[in-house]
């Protein structure tokens, strides 16, 4: 019994939806096409979003970390003295200090800044303490609170630039609205485009569609194949832009691991995998979800 | 015993229009009624009602002990599997054979058909109603009395209780529309109640069954079996 029900829901649901699917082919394929792209385009800001939102985090990690300079002639009494004070605030994390020779070891691997050390006779770049703040709101008063101080140097205190983080903050949230509205605009486009193919595909089988209708079919197994066509179509758009997607991304990451890692950080093969799998149960939802509203409004019980 | 149709106070509008007015009927198991009337009386209207394709604005539509009228849409193939349909035009599904098109029927009305119970039983029906040797063929290789036939089995193969049939002798010739005619009558002799809408005034005359009159929506008349009455309607056709 199981058997023979199992064996006509196949029958009248699945196959009978794969085979109108391949018939209407020519109908179904700008909705496969726009919801391709649409869900390519998805992958691919998905990731880019990740990696933005990683980004942030490595810069959130770096603004909450402030080097006070020290002066040159500073004395060590006074260098020691504003460490303490700095180690025992509760809002700073940890203190380090960066010697002269360190900070001209580290400037030495930046590109530009060699060039700038040799032509000078002295070491030109000053030791520093470099303090980790808990929050980074309280960067700033940190920053107030020790720039004064005898051991700091007066010309060029900290490395805090007021308002840098919170601009990167504000390009990635216009980043992130930008891509969210243009991802609102393709799947509204998407989502009409296969409402359509499938209002056209319960057209061109009005009759059949009536037919089962007035025979005493259900409406689940009306409406079921056509909810299977739009996961089909769906479903393939979400398996060729979940492909792409990770290929793409496969490629980056092959391409040239330490750069991409730099400007997509935690973007690895997995993440892509991960990535593709989502494109593809968003291609099924996609696909039945648009049928569902066609059938809703076009289809009467 | 209890009335396979029955029709309360029914009236359908079609926005200020009226295609049925305060319509009272019932219909018996094994009946076979004619339903007349000029075209736009409401014997499509009245058909369509019994299939709950529609609802009535007021008034109660009971088949088979279901109430059409306030049925859900989603439990409407429960009135469906008991209303077998048949229409001018057959309504076959022009790319299953003959004997598919009976089988899809009952299949789709129960999954737990199998398929070689659903091609016996469709067999059965083309059958009885003459076509046994004509299973595989396709309704574009079948005459019109043919399809029409198939279509009855089709109607007929899950043994509703009632079977309906708009305007069923509409595009065949005489001959077979009585030979349709004899098929609706060795139905209803086997219990099935069948209600026909026609324009056929000859068949409505010969066969001398009842006879529901509709003119501009309203019954008119309701006359019973074995009496030859004016049709009235035709003075107003």
């Amino acid at each position: 019994m199981v058997q023979v029900v199992g064996t006509n829901i196949f029958r009248y649901i699945f196959r009978g939806a794969a085979r109108n699917w391949m018939r209407n082919m020519g109908s179904t394929a700008p909705a496969l096409g726009s919801m391709t792209l649409l869900l390519f385009l998805s992958g691919v800001i998905g990731l880019s979003g990740l990696a933005l939102y990683n980004l942030e985090q490595v810069e959130a990690g770096q603004a909450s970390v402030i080097h006070i300079y020290i002066r040159d002639s500073a004395a060590s009494s006074d260098v020691d003295a504003l460490w303490d004070r700095l180690a025992q605030d509760r809002r700073v994390a940890s203190v380090g200090l960066t010697t002269k020779a360190e900070a001209l070891k580290r400037a030495q691997r930046i590109p530009g800044l060699p060039q700038l050390a040799d032509a000078s006779e002295s070491n030109p770049f000053p030791a520093s303490l470099d303090v980790q703040v808990k929050n980074i709101n309280d960067v700033a008063a940190i920053d107030a609170s020790v720039r004064n101080d005898i051991a700091v140097d007066p010309a060029y205190p900290t490395s805090y630039d007021q308002g840098a983080y919170q601009r990167v903050q504000a390009v990635l949230f216009g980043l992130a609205v930008a891509g969210l509205a243009f991802l609102a605009l393709l799947g509204f486009v998407a989502v009409t485009v296969t409402v359509n193919s499938i209002r056209a595909a319960i057209h061109s089988r009005r009759d059949e569609v009536s037919i089962m209708q007035l025979v005493g079919a259900p409406r689940w197994m009306v409406r079921g194949p056509f909810v299977v066509e739009g996961a089909i179509t769906g479903g393939i758009a979400g398996a060729v832009a979940g492909a792409v997607t990770f290929a793409l991304a496969v490629t980056g990451i092959a391409a040239g691991s330490s750069s991409f890692a730099q400007f997509a950080p935690g973007i690895t093969a997995t993440v892509a995998a991960l990535a593709a799998a989502i494109v593809f149960g968003a291609g099924l939802s996609l696909g039945s979800g648009s049928s569902l509203v066609s059938l809703r409004r076009h289809l009467e019980s | 015993m209890r009335s396979i149709v029955e029709f309360i106070g029914v009236t359908r509008a079609y926005g200020t229009r009226l295609a049925l007015d305060d319509v009272n009927l019932a219909l018996e198991p094994g009946e076979l009624a004619f339903l007349v009337g000029p075209s736009g009386a409401g014997k499509t209207t009245l058909l369509k009602l019994i299939n709950r394709e529609i609802r009535p604005t007021q008034g109660e539509v009971w088949v088979d002990g279901i109430p059409a009228h306030s049925l859900k849409a989603s439990r409407v193939a429960g009135i469906r599997r008991r209303v077998g349909v048949v229409f001018q035009d057959y309504k076959l599904l022009p790319r299953l054979t003959a004997m598919e098109n009976v089988a899809l029927a009952l299949q789709v009305s129960d999954l737990r058909v199998s398929d070689e119970e659903a091609s016996d039983r469709a067999l059965d029906a083309l059958e009885a109603v003459g076509l046994g040797d004509r299973g595989s063929a396709f309704p574009h290789q079948l005459s019109g009395g043919q399809q029409q036939r198939v279509a009855v089995a089709r109607a007929v193969v899950a043994q509703p209780p009632l079977l309906i049939a708009d305007e069923p002798t509409g595009n065949l010739d005489i001959e077979t529309s009585w030979e349709m005619m004899d098929l609706f009558a060795d139905i209803a002799a086997f219990g099935t109640a069948v209600l026909i809408a026609t324009h056929n005034v000859e068949i409505v005359r010969r066969l001398q069954r009842r006879v529901l009159t509709l003119v501009q929506g309203r019954l008119v008349r309701d006359q019973p079996a074995g009496r030859t009455g004016r049709l009235t309607w035709l003075a107003s056709s």
